[in-house]
């Protein structure tokens, strides 16, 4: 399902303009980082994707929904948005009443949901944890209880709001597998960041945004290989990018596959 | 991202850098005088003399007759004719009211126990717009108040928005997450749980973590604390406060003298 944003702008009651004029497309399966600083407008573009907020001028399309027009319960059809704080939204008893909240919204059938639940469940490693309440498990598993119940409404599109946050390595890998799986699947994934590791470790396409503008828009290796661009953002390069091109490489390196890959030809 | 929840307007005046103890000796001092000096037009008066060109002087004029006419005024209002209509005192009928009947006597008492209302009030708004909150706090614990009565009160006015923030976060991603929050009276009562919960528990689990920030920084410790803000108290503040006290005194003896 296709995003189209055209010449977005947005101002919160405060006067603040969040947004100045903002057009992207981003097609159907795309796995894309939104990087910035803070009060860039990251999360206040996709509070846009699923009606949360409502354009001040210019418009946002979600495949064929005029998302202006469309309620946030109708567009979570849609577009699903995993909060960065999972005790605002926990509720439930028990994780697997809580992950089947969305899918109930939706009005899936049971069988249905039974088997999109179970399918998010496994997906976040909390099948074993079905029957436990939310608020007994760490923050780290609340975080993918949070995860888990966004990913069974089975939306074509899903956003994630800075998911690695505080988290550990392990987590951070389930993150990263999860979201693997999403483009298996086909899903759009879009993911606000801080950690430009793990930005470039799972993305193909990186837009960085600055005072409410688009700064940089493309290609992962493209992007991350922009340092003077990107510090007027305050986004550091990964580590890797930086060291490949104190070396002295040609090509802008971001994981450990292609920095081997340079170091393998030059040795050879 | 969101406010503190006080009237507080900041500003530069001489009302504004009056230490807030003499101001609070100024509010009393005002409502002691209203209350109690036996001639009928005192209330009346002090608005004049008093409040209005304070509020002029403390640059909050704007403000303050803003507050004056949504807040004040109507209530103000609503206990005058409360107070009109139903004193059973004089003889002197002005009008009836179907059982009601409107005296001279009960209008002329309405209204001035409404205009002595009305400087209660004001005179605390104006001290409100023109007094932070957390540097009365500070002033008074400095002056020996129990710090555990400053956090109740301060923790108050920083909590409520706090909650409001959360609420809203709550309703976002509830709604993100397909829950009808508009439309007609059974679905949005059935929303109350996902709204709620999250925000009772949230916000048990806030008060918990607040605590212990504070008592890491010592917050029952017995020694002696020092402030990181000087507010300041100057001898024209303590001048001031004596001839508050001054008058108030005279207005308590010259009730008591008369009565």
């Amino acid at each position: 399902m296709n995003i189209e944003v055209r010449d977005l702008h947005f101002v919160y009651p405060t006067g603040f303009e969040a947004l100045k004029g903002i057009s992207i497309s981003i097609g159907a399966g795309e796995q894309v980082a939104l990087v910035g600083q803070n009060g860039a407008g990251k999360t206040t573009l996709v509070r846009h994707f699923n009606g949360l907020l409502r354009p001040a001028s210019g418009s946002v399309f979600i495949g064929d929904w005029d998302a202006a027009r469309c309620s946030v319960a109708k567009l979570a059809s849609r577009v699903g948005y995993v909060f960065q704080n999972p005790d605002e939204q926990l509720f439930s008893r028990d994780v697997g009443t809580e992950v089947r909240f969305g899918p109930r919204n939706l009005g899936y059938p049971k069988e249905k949901a039974d088997g999109l639940v179970e399918r998010a469940l496994s997906l976040t490693g909390l099948t074993d944890k079905v029957e436990i309440n939310p608020y007994d498990l760490s923050p780290t598993w609340r975080k993918m209880v949070a995860l888990a119940s966004v990913i069974a409404m089975d939306t074509p599109v899903v956003i994630f709001d800075e998911p690695t946050t505080g988290q550990d390595a392990a987590t951070i890998a389930r993150i990263a597998h999860v979201i693997a799986e999403l483009h298996a699947l086909g899903r759009t994934v879009i993911t606000i960041t801080h950690d430009i590791d793990f930005c470039a470790e799972n993305f193909d396409r990186v837009i960085a945004l600055s005072n409410g503008q688009v700064l940089l828009d493309g290609p992962a290796g493209e992007v991350l290989g922009q340092e003077e661009i990107l510090a007027r953002t305050y986004v550091e390069p990964p580590q890797l990018t930086r060291l490949g091109k104190r070396l002295g490489f040609k090509e802008t390196v971001r994981n450990q596959e292609e920095f081997l890959a340079v170091v393998a030809r030059s040795a050879r | 991202m969101h406010e503190r929840l006080s009237f507080h307007i900041k500003r530069d005046s001489a009302l504004h850098r009056l230490n807030p103890l003499t101001k609070i000796f100024l509010v009393l001092a005002l409502i002691l005088v209203a209350f109690l000096n036996p001639w009928y037009w005192t209330p009346h008066l002090l608005v004049l003399i008093a409040i209005t060109p304070l509020s002029l002087l403390a640059r909050v004029g704007a403000e303050y007759f803003r507050a004056a006419a949504r807040l004040i005024l109507p209530a103000v209002g609503f206990l005058f004719l409360m107070q009109a209509f139903f004193q059973p005192v004089g003889e002197e009928i002005l009008f009836q009211f179907y059982f009601l009947d409107v005296t001279r006597e009960s209008l002329m008492f309405a209204f001035s126990n409404a205009m002595r209302i009305f400087v209660m009030v004001s005179a605390f708004t104006l001290f409100l717009l023109t007094t932070h909150p957390s540097e009365l706090m500070s002033d008074l614990t400095r002056r020996g108040l129990p710090g555990q009565f400053s956090y109740v009160i301060i923790s108050t006015l920083q909590i409520l928005p706090q909650i409001q923030a959360r609420a809203q976060t709550t309703i976002a991603a509830q709604r993100s997450r397909g829950l009808e929050t508009e439309g007609h009276f059974i679905k949005r009562a059935g929303s109350l749980i996902p709204l709620v919960g999250p925000l009772v528990l949230g916000s048990l689990v806030e008060v918990e973590e607040r605590a212990i920030a504070i008592e890491a920084r010592g917050f029952t410790s017995k020694s002696l604390k020092t402030s990181l803000h000087d507010i300041p108290d100057s001898s024209i503040d303590k001048a001031l406060r004596w001839a508050l006290a001054v008058i108030a005194i005279l207005s308590i003896t010259l009730k008591l003298w008369l009565s």
